[in-house]
C-alpha cells in the first residue's frame, strides 16, 4: 500500500484508472486539479483526492477499501504535500452526511446548505477575516468583483452602488486572475475608487468567489452552466459576511456574456431576497468589459484600452509592461 | 526556539496525530481534537506543553488532531512539527533538546 503525489496531468492509464474510481463513488472530475493523491495495492487504485488552489477535493476510497483508513491516510499526505507548498490554509467541500468524519480530522464548518457543506481546517478563519474588516452603522451595501483589470465599467457599478447606501463594501477576488495579479486589482480598484469617499476596499480572502467557496466560477466549463453550483457562495454570503457587516444590499453588473456568472446573478436574484438582503443587477455600459480590455491588451493594442479603463488602471498597466 | 512559518507533522491515521504549529503573536495558544479527549484530553496537553517548553518555544499557535496517538508518538510529532516550524531541519541537536 503506497501513495504517491502526482502533479497533473496524470498519464493516461493513471487518469483512465482515477476517472474509475471517481465514478464508482459517484463523482466526476471537475478538472481543475493542481496535484493528485493515488494510494495503491497490488497496482490497484484504492483511494484519492486532489488539491486544487486550498481547496481538497475529488476524495474517494473503492467501496472494497472502505473501513481500512485510506480516507484519512489520503488526506494526510494532501495536507502534508499543501503545507510543503506553503498552503496551510485548507478547504473542503463535502455532504453534510461527511460532516463528523471531517469534523474528527480536524475540519470545521464554514457553511452548510442542504446538500453540501463547506469546511475549514481553522476554527476561526472566517471570524479573524470579518474581525479584521471595520463596521459602520448605516445601509451598508456589497460589490464583489474581479476587475481583471479594473474597468470603467465596473467604476460605473460601483459609483452607482455607492449612491443608493451609507456605506459600500468592495471585496476584490483574491484568487489568481487570469491576466492580473489580486495584489494588483486590488491596487486598480482601490485607485479608480479612491475620490468615493463611502467606498471600502477589501479582500475577498478566501470567503467570497474563490476556489473554494464556487469552483465553477474558476472552471469555467461554460458548456455546463446549468450545473453550476453557486449556493455555499450565495449563502456564505447570506449567512455569515452579510449579518456581521450589516450588508443589506447587494449590487452586481448584468452579465451578457459569461453563462456562468449569469446563472450566479440568477442565483443571487433568488436567495438574496429570501435571506432579507436585496439584489440589484445594474445595467452594462456599452462596448466596456475586462475580457475586451485583455484581449486588446493580448493582442497589442494598449492604446485601444484607454477609453475603456481609468487612468490609474491605465497606469498599472503600463507600469508593468 | 522562534516560530517562523506554518508547519505540519504526522498524520491523521489511526494511533497517530497530526500537529500543526503557527507564528503567534503572543503565547502558547493549544488547540486539541480528540475522540478521546474526556478520558486523555489533560494527558495529552500535558506532553504537547511539555513538549513546546524543552524545545524553548514561547509563542505559537499549535494545533493537535489526535487519532489516539501514545504519549511518544505526540512528543515526536509535536518535536518534529516545531523543527520544521523553526526551520531547524537538518540541524537538530539530538540528545539536547530532543531527549
Amino acid at each position: 500500500m503506497g501513495i504517491s503525489i502526482c502533479n497533473t496531468p496524470l498519464s493516461e492509464r493513471q487518469h483512465k484508472e482515477y476517472l474509475r474510481l471517481l465514478e464508482a463513488c459517484g463523482l466526476r472530475d471537475e478538472g481543475d486539479a493542481d496535484i493528485i493523491a493515488l494510494m495503491t495495492e497490488d497496482d490497484i487504485l484504492t483511494a484519492c483526492g486532489a488539491l486544487a488552489g486550498h481547496t481538497v477535493k475529488q476524495l474517494a476510497v473503492a467501496p472494497d477499501a472502505e473501513g481500512q483508513g485510506a480516507m484519512a491516510a489520503v488526506l494526510s499526505a494532501l495536507i502534508t504535500e499543501a503545507y510543503a507548498r506553503g498552503i496551510h490554509r485548507l478547504f473542503l467541500c463535502t455532504k453534510p452526511e461527511n460532516l463528523r468524519m471531517f469534523g474528527s480530522m480536524g475540519f470545521y464548518t464554514v457553511i452548510e446548505t442542504k446538500d453540501a457543506v463547506l469546511l475549514e481546517n481553522r476554527k476561526d478563519g472566517l471570524s479573524s477575516f470579518l474581525g479584521s474588516i471595520p463596521k459602520y452603522d448605516g445601509t451598508c451595501g456589497a460589490v464583489v468583483c474581479n476587475c481583471d483589470p479594473f474597468t470603467l465599467g465596473h467604476r460605473h457599478l460601483i459609483e452607482y452602488a455607492a449612491a443608493h447606501c451609507d456605506d459600500l463594501y468592495v471585496f476584490a477576488v483574491s484568487e489568481k486572475g487570469s491576466m492580473f495579479s489580486p495584489g494588483e486589482r486590488l491596487e486598480m480598484i482601490r485607485k479608480g475608487t479612491a475620490d468615493i469617499k463611502n467606498c471600502h476596499v477589501f479582500k475577498s480572502d478566501l470567503y467570497l468567489i474563490s476556489r473554494a467557496t464556487f469552483p465553477a466560477y474558476f472552471i469555467r466549463d461554460e458548456s455546463r452552466a446549468d450545473l453550476v453550483k453557486s449556493d455555499l457562495d450565495i449563502e456564505l454570503f447570506c449567512k455569515r459576511i452579510a449579518p456581521a457587516l450589516n450588508i443589506s444590499r447587494r449590487f452586481a453588473g448584468e452579465e451578457p456574456f459569461s453563462p456562468v456568472t449569469r446563472a450566479y446573478n440568477e442565483r443571487m436574484k433568488e436567495l438574496l431576497p429570501a435571506n432579507g438582503i436585496s439584489f440589484e443587477e445594474i445595467p452594462r455600459l456599452a462596448e466596456i468589459s475586462a475580457g475586451r480590455v485583455r484581449r486588446l491588451l493580448e493582442t497589442g493594442e494598449p492604446e485601444k484600452i484607454r477609453e475603456m479603463v481609468p487612468e490609474s488602471t491605465y497606469e498599472i498597466i503600463q507600469r508593468r509592461s | 526556539m522562534e516560530i517562523k512559518k506554518n508547519a505540519v507533522a504526522g498524520t491523521l491515521e489511526s494511533s497517530d496525530c497530526m500537529v500543526t504549529v503557527e507564528p503567534a503573536k503572543k503565547g502558547l495558544e493549544l488547540e486539541l481534537e480528540s475522540a478521546v479527549i474526556r478520558q486523555y484530553g489533560r494527558q495529552i496537553r500535558k506532553v504537547a506543553m511539555e513538549t513546546l517548553k524543552r524545545l524553548g518555544v514561547k509563542k505559537a499557535r499549535v494545533s493537535i488532531v489526535d487519532k489516539g496517538a501514545l504519549d511518544c508518538t505526540i512528543k515526536a510529532r509535536v518535536e518534529c512539527a516545531v523543527m520544521r516550524a523553526a526551520e531547524y531541519e537538518g540541524r537538530v541537536n539530538w540528545g539536547g533538546m530532543i531527549k
